[in-house]
C-alpha cells in the first residue's frame, strides 16, 4: 500500500508540472487558436534561464522569479513580431512557423550553452530528502509540486476573479463579441502569449534540478503539453490541471508495474479518449 | 506536355551528375510521400501531422518480409501502397470527423502511439536500433544493388505517381475535395458525404506515403525508427509548404529544397536547423505559398516590367 | 512497348550518369591522401558525446602529424546524429563522394549496428567502440573491430570485484537503457551474478535519453535491494545517479555504474551522490600506464578536464588504425583487417591484443570506488581504480562462429 501512495505522490508532483504546462498551452490554443509547437522551446529556455541566472547571482530564488520574466518577455516579442501577422493565415503556416521558432531557439540553446547536458543543483535548504513513512521522497520534488500547485491556483484565481482574466476567459469563448466590446484583441493575444510563456518558462524553471538541463528538453514536454490540452479541452483551464495531474498519475502507476509502457500510455489514452469524446474529458464542444 | 513537366524531366535526368545517385532517390522518394500529403493539406485543406504513421509502417512492413521472406519487388511495392491505404483508413477514421486544431492534434497523437508502439516492439522492430537488412531484390536481371539502377526505378515510379495523382486532382474526386477546402459546409449542404471523401483523401494519401516508405527502406537498406516519427511527419509538411501547397508540383520543388539543403548544410554546419528553422518563418512571413508562389509572383512581377516598357519604349 | 522504353531509358540514363559520376572524381581527395572518417554525434540523445570523440581522434592523428606511410591523412567527420538513419547514410556518403576507406564510430551502440552493415556492404575498415557484444557476436565480420573491452569482461570486472568488497550484497536491482548496449552488459551482469548467488529483485528497462526517473527509482526503492546497478550511460547515467540518491537510496545503498564514462559523468554529480558509488569504466585517467599518462597530461593541458572514456576510446581506436597501417605496410583495405587480426600493442588501457576469431579487443576493464568529499584530495579526485579485470568471453558464449570471409 505504501508503494502505491508513493506512486500516486510522484504521480501528483510530476502532474503539477504537466498540469502548469498544459495551462500555458491551453490558454494560448484557446485564445489564439493556433497550434503553438514553440511552447516546449519556451520551457526550455526558461530551464537554462534559470541556471545561468542563478549562477551568476549566487542566489536561486531571484532566478527562480527572473528566468520566467525572460521567457514572457521572448513570448512577448514573438508574438508582437510574429504571430501576431499569421492569425489569419491557416494553422499549417502557424504551425511551420512556431516549428521554425521552436528549431531556432533549440539552436540557440546550444550555440549560446553549448550541447552537453548540465546539471544544476537545487538550493542547499531543499537537497536530500524527507522520511513520509510511506516512502522517502526528495525535498525539493515536494517544493516543486507545492510552487506548481500555487501556480496554478494564482493562474486559475487570475482567470476567474479578475476583470483582466474574464476578458480572457472571454477571448476564448467570443473574439468577436470582445472585440464589439470595445477590447483591444490584439493585446489580448499579446498578453495571452505572454501569460502562457511565463507558465511554460516557470515550469522549465522549476524542472532544471529535478531534470538536468539539454537542449533537446523541450521536445518532450510539448508532446505531454499537446496531451494534457486535448485531453482537457482546448482553452478549458480546469480541465488541463485536471488532466496534467490525471496524466502524472496514470504514468507513474503504470510505470510501476509494466515500466516499458509509461510512455505509450499517455498517448494511447489521449487517442481512446479523442475518439469517444472529441472535445476531451471536460471540453465543452 | 507543359512546361513543369518538361522541367521535372530534366531534372531526373541531370539530377544524379550533380549529386550522388542515392540523394537523388531520396529527393523523387519524398516527393511521392509529399504529392501524398498535399492531396491532404493543399487539395482537402486537411494538415495531417502525422503521416509518418503510414510512411513508417508500410516501411517496416514491407521491410520485414523483404528481408526474412525474400518477396520480390513488385510485390514489396503493393504491400507498401496496401499496408499505407490500410493505416490511414484506420487513423483516417477516427480523424475525419474533427476539425481544426483537434485534427492536427490528434493525426499527431495517433502518430506518437505508433512511434512508441514501434519504439518497443523490439523483436520486431528493433527498436531504437532500427530494422537493417533490407534487401533490394533485383527483376528481370536488373540488379538495384547498383545506385544508378535504383535510381532509374525510383524516378519511373515518381513519374507514375505524379501522373496518377494529376489524374485525381483534374477527376470529379479532386474537385470536390477542393470545394471542401473552401467551404465544407456548403460541400455538405449541396449534398456531398464531405467524411467520407475526406477519408477517401485519407487513404490515397497513405497509399503514396507508404509507396515513398517501401522505397526508402530499400534505398537505405534500414527502416530507422525515425521513419515512424512526428519528425518525418513535421518534414514532409515543412517540404509542402516550402515548395507551395497550392499547387500539384509544389511538393516536388520542396522536396527538392528540403532533401538537397539539409543534406548538403548539415556536412557543413551542425547547427543547420537552425538556418531551417529561419528558412520556415521567412517563408511563413514573407513566401506564403511556398516556392511555386514566390516563382508566379517573380514571373507576374517581370511580365508587368516587361509590358510597361513596351508601353513607354 | 514499356519494358523496352525502360530499359533503353536506362542505358541512356546510365551511361550519361557514369559519365557524370566519373567527372567529380577528379575533385575528389588525390589519390596520396588516405582518408578516414570519424562519425561522431553533434545532434540527438548523445550531441555531447560527439566533440569529445573528436577531440581524441584529433590528437592521435596529430602527434602522427597527420600523416601516416608517408602520405597526408584526410580526416573528415560527419553528424551521425545518434540516429541509426542518418549515420548509415553519412557513411555511405563519405565512402562513395569522399573515398573514406576507414570509418571510426559512432558512439551509440545501436547505430553502430547499423553502420557495420555498411561497412560490410561497402567494404571498408569499422573501428567501434560500445556495450554491444554483437558487432563481436552475432553480427561479427571480416570490416568491423570492437575496441570497448566485451561486456561479459566488463560484468566479470565490475560484479566479481564488488562482491569481494561487499560479499554480502546478494539483492540487486537492475536499471537498464533500453538499446543494444544495454541489453548486452544486462545479460551478463545476471549471468556473473548467479554464479555469486545474486538475486535479482527488479530489473527496469528505460528509453535511451530518458530524464524522469523517479518512477523507475520508486520502483527500485520499493524493491528494498542491498544494491543497484546501472547499465546506462552519459546523461541518463547522471539523471539516474541523482535521483537515485534523492529518492534516499544512496550512499546507504551502494550504487554500481557498470558501464560509465568516467570523469565526464563524475564531475556533473555533486560529492554528496559520489559517496558509494562504483564505476566500471573502459577507461579511466589515473591508470598507471605510460602511454595514459602522456595522453592524460595533454589532453589536460588543452581541454582542462581530463579525459574520460568517449575521448580516450576515440585516441585509441585511432592508434590501433594507425598501428594495423604500419604493421600492414599499406592502405589496403584486405591487408589492414589482416593487420588488425592478433594485432598486439600496448596503449592507454594496458596490454591489448585483437583476437581474430571475433574481432574483439581483449584489454583490461577498470572498477572505481568514489570517494566521499573528506577523502577527495583535490576537486577531480573522483576514485580510485581498486580492480582492473580482463577475463575475456568464454567460447561456449560467443555468438561469432565464423568471421567470414572479404
Amino acid at each position: 500500500m505504501s508503494a502505491f501512495l508513493g506512486q500516486v505522490l510522484n504521480g501528483i508532483a510530476t502532474g503539477m508540472l504537466y498540469a502548469l504546462m498544459g495551462l500555458g498551452l491551453s490558454l494560448v490554443t484557446g485564445v489564439l487558436n493556433i497550434p503553438n509547437f514553440a511552447h516546449g522551446a519556451l520551457f526550455a529556455i526558461g530551464a537554462y534561464l534559470l541556471a545561468s541566472a542563478a549562477n551568476l547571482m549566487g542566489n536561486f530564488w531571484l532566478a527562480l522569479v527572473i528566468a520566467p520574466l525572460g521567457a514572457a518577455l521572448l513570448g512577448l516579442a514573438i508574438e508582437y513580431l510574429g504571430i501576431r501577422r499569421l492569425y489569419a493565415a491557416g494553422h499549417d503556416y502557424q504551425l511551420l512557423f512556431t516549428f521554425g521558432l521552436a528549431l531556432i531557439l533549440s539552436e540557440a540553446i546550444i550555440l549560446v550553452w553549448g550541447p552537453v547536458g548540465y546539471s544544476h543543483l537545487p538550493p542547499p535548504i531543499l537537497r536530500g530528502g524527507v522520511d513520509l513513512g510511506f516512502t522517502f521522497y526528495p525535498k525539493y520534488r515536494l517544493f516543486v509540486m507545492v510552487a506548481a500547485g500555487l501556480l496554478v491556483l494564482g493562474t486559475w484565481l487570475f482567470l476567474e476573479k479578475t476583470r483582466y482574466g474574464a476578458i480572457m476567459r472571454a477571448g476564448i469563448e467570443n473574439k468577436e463579441m470582445v472585440s464589439l466590446l470595445g477590447i483591444d484583441v490584439h493585446k489580448l493575444f499579446t498578453a495571452a502569449f505572454a501569460l502562457g510563456a511565463y507558465l511554460a518558462g516557470i515550469a522549465g524553471a522549476l524542472t532544471a534540478p529535478i531534470r538536468g538541463l539539454s537542449p533537446g528538453m523541450g521536445v518532450d514536454m510539448l508532446g505531454i503539453a499537446f496531451v494534457v490540452v486535448a485531453l482537457g479541452g482546448l482553452g478549458n483551464l480546469l480541465g488541463a490541471i485536471a488532466a496534467g495531474l490525471l496524466i502524472g498519475v496514470a504514468q507513474a502507476i503504470v510505470a510501476a508495474h509494466w515500466t516499458e509502457a509509461s510512455s505509450v500510455v499517455i498517448y494511447a489514452v489521449m487517442a481512446a479518449v479523442l475518439l469517444v469524446r472529441p472535445q476531451g474529458l471536460f471540453g465543452i464542444r | 506536355m507543359n512546361r513543369a513537366l518538361i522541367a521535372i524531366l530534366a531534372a531526373i535526368v541531370l539530377l544524379p551528375l550533380v549529386v550522388r545517385p542515392a540523394i537523388a532517390s531520396e529527393i523523387w522518394i519524398f516527393a511521392i510521400f509529399g504529392l501524398g500529403v498535399n492531396l491532404l493539406l493543399g487539395y482537402t485543406g486537411l494538415l495531417s501531422f502525422g503521416q509518418g504513421t503510414f510512411f513508417g509502417s508500410a516501411a517496416y512492413v514491407a521491410g520485414w518480409l523483404l528481408k526474412h521472406y525474400a518477396i520480390n519487388v513488385f510485390f514489396a511495392l503493393g504491400i507498401g501502397v496496401g499496408v499505407g491505404a490500410l493505416s490511414a483508413l484506420v487513423v483516417g477514421y477516427l480523424c475525419v470527423q474533427r476539425s481544426g486544431l483537434y485534427f492536427i492534434m490528434l493525426t499527431f497523437a495517433l502518430n506518437q502511439l505508433f512511434y512508441f508502439v514501434a519504439y518497443q516492439w523490439t523483436s520486431v522492430t528493433g527498436g531504437e536500433d532500427g530494422m537493417p537488412g533490407i534487401p533490394r531484390p533485383a527483376i528481370l536481371g536488373i540488379d538495384f544493388g547498383n545506385p544508378v539502377a535504383y535510381y532509374v526505378f525510383v524516378s519511373v515510379l515518381f513519374l507514375a505517381s505524379l501522373w496518377i495523382m494529376r489524374r485525381i486532382v483534374e477527376s470529379p474526386l479532386g474537385k470536390i475535395l477542393q470545394a471542401i477546402r473552401e467551404n465544407e459546409v456548403r460541400a455538405e449542404a449541396v449534398g456531398y458525404d464531405t467524411a467520407r471523401f475526406k477519408l477517401a483523401a485519407f487513404v490515397i494519401g497513405g497509399a503514396f506515403s507508404g509507396l515513398a516508405g517501401v522505397l526508402y527502406a530499400m534505398l537505405f537498406g534500414i527502416v530507422p525508427l525515425e521513419a515512424i516519427g512526428f519528425v518525418t511527419s513535421g518534414n514532409v509538411v515543412f517540404a509542402t509548404l516550402i515548395g507551395g501547397s497550392g499547387s500539384l508540383y509544389g511538393p516536388v520543388i520542396g522536396s527538392f529544397v528540403f532533401i538537397w539543403l539539409s543534406e548538403s548544410v548539415s556536412t557543413l554546419w551542425a547547427r543547420w536547423p537552425l538556418l531551417l528553422g529561419v528558412a520556415f518563418v521567412i517563408v511563413v512571413l514573407f513566401f506564403r505559398g511556398g516556392v511555386v508562389e514566390a516563382w508566379s509572383r517573380f514571373a507576374a512581377w517581370r511580365e508587368r516590367k516587361w509590358r510597361s516598357s513596351k508601353q513607354t519604349g | 512497348m514499356t519494358q523496352f522504353k525502360k530499359r533503353r531509358d536506362t542505358l541512356k540514363l546510365g551511361a550519361l550518369a557514369a559519365a557524370g559520376l566519373g567527372f567529380p572524381a577528379i575533385l575528389r581527395a588525390q589519390p596520396k591522401e588516405i582518408v578516414i572518417l570519424g562519425l561522431w554525434d553533434q545532434t540527438g540523445a548523445f550531441a555531447d558525446v560527439g566533440p569529445l570523440n573528436d577531440r581524441g581522434m584529433k590528437m592521435a592523428l596529430e602527434e602522427r602529424g597527420m600523416q601516416v606511410l608517408g602520405r597526408p591523412i584526410k580526416y573528415i567527420t560527419r553528424d551521425g546524429g545518434t540516429q541509426a538513419g542518418t549515420s548509415t547514410r553519412r557513411t555511405e556518403e563519405a565512402v562513395d563522394a569522399e573515398g573514406a576507406k576507414f570509418v571510426i564510430g559512432p558512439w551509440s551502440s545501436g547505430v553502430a549496428l547499423a553502420v557495420s552493415e555498411v561497412a560490410k556492404r561497402k567494404k571498408v575498415v569499422h573501428l567501434f567502440s560500445g556495450g554491444t557484444e554483437d558487432i563481436s557476436g552475432s553480427r561479427c565480420h571480416r570490416y568491423s573491430f570492437q575496441w570497448a573491452a566485451s561486456p561479459y569482461t566488463a560484468a566479470k570486472t565490475v560484479v566479481d570485484n564488488f562482491m569481494k568488497a561487499n560479499p554480502k550484497a546478494k539483492r540487486w536491482h537492475l536499471l537498464v537503457a533500453d538499446y543494444a548496449f544495454g541489453w548486452s552488459v544486462e545479460k551478463y551482469v545476471k549471468e556473473v551474478g548467479k554464479t555469486h548467488g545474486i538475486e535479482f529483485v527488479g530489473s527496469d528497462r528505460h528509453p535511451l535519453g530518458e530524464r524522469e526517473f523517479s518512477n523507475y527509482v520508486q520502483k527500485a526503492a520499493a524493491n528494498k535491494p542491498d544494491v543497484v546497478a546501472m547499465v546506462n550511460f552519459g546523461g541518463d547515467a547522471v539523471a539516474g545517479a541523482r535521483e537515485i540518491y534523492n529518492f534516499g537510496l544512496t550512499p546507504k545503498v551502494p550504487l554500481i555504474m557498470t558501464w560509465s564514462s568516467g570523469v565526464e559523468e563524475l564531475v556533473q554529480l555533486a560529492p554528496e551522490i559520489r559517496e558509494n558509488l562504483w564505476v566500471g569504466t573502459n577507461f579511466y585517467y589515473t591508470v598507471d600506464t605510460p602511454a595514459a599518462k602522456n595522453f592524460v597530461k595533454e589532453y589536460q593541458t588543452k581541454f582542462k578536464l581530463p579525459p574520460g572514456y568517449a575521448p580516450s576510446a576515440a585516441y585509441s581506436m585511432t592508434h590501433m588504425l594507425l598501428a594495423g597501417f604500419d604493421k600492414a605496410k599499406s592502405d589496403d583495405v584486405q591487408a589492414v583487417v589482416k593487420a588488425l587480426e592478433g594485432l598486439q600493442m600496448n596503449d592507454i588501457v594496458g596490454p591489448m591484443r585483437v583476437d581474430g576469431a571475433t574481432h574483439q579487443t581483449l584489454r583490461p576493464y577498470f572498477l572505481l570506488r568514489c570517494k566521499a568529499k573528506s577523502a577527495m584530495k583535490h576537486e577531480l579526485d573522483f576514485g580510485d581504480v581498486i580492480a582492473t579485470g580482463d577475463a575475456p568471453l568464454p567460447r561456449e558464449y560467443a555468438a561469432c562462429k565464423d568471421i567470414g570471409a572479404f
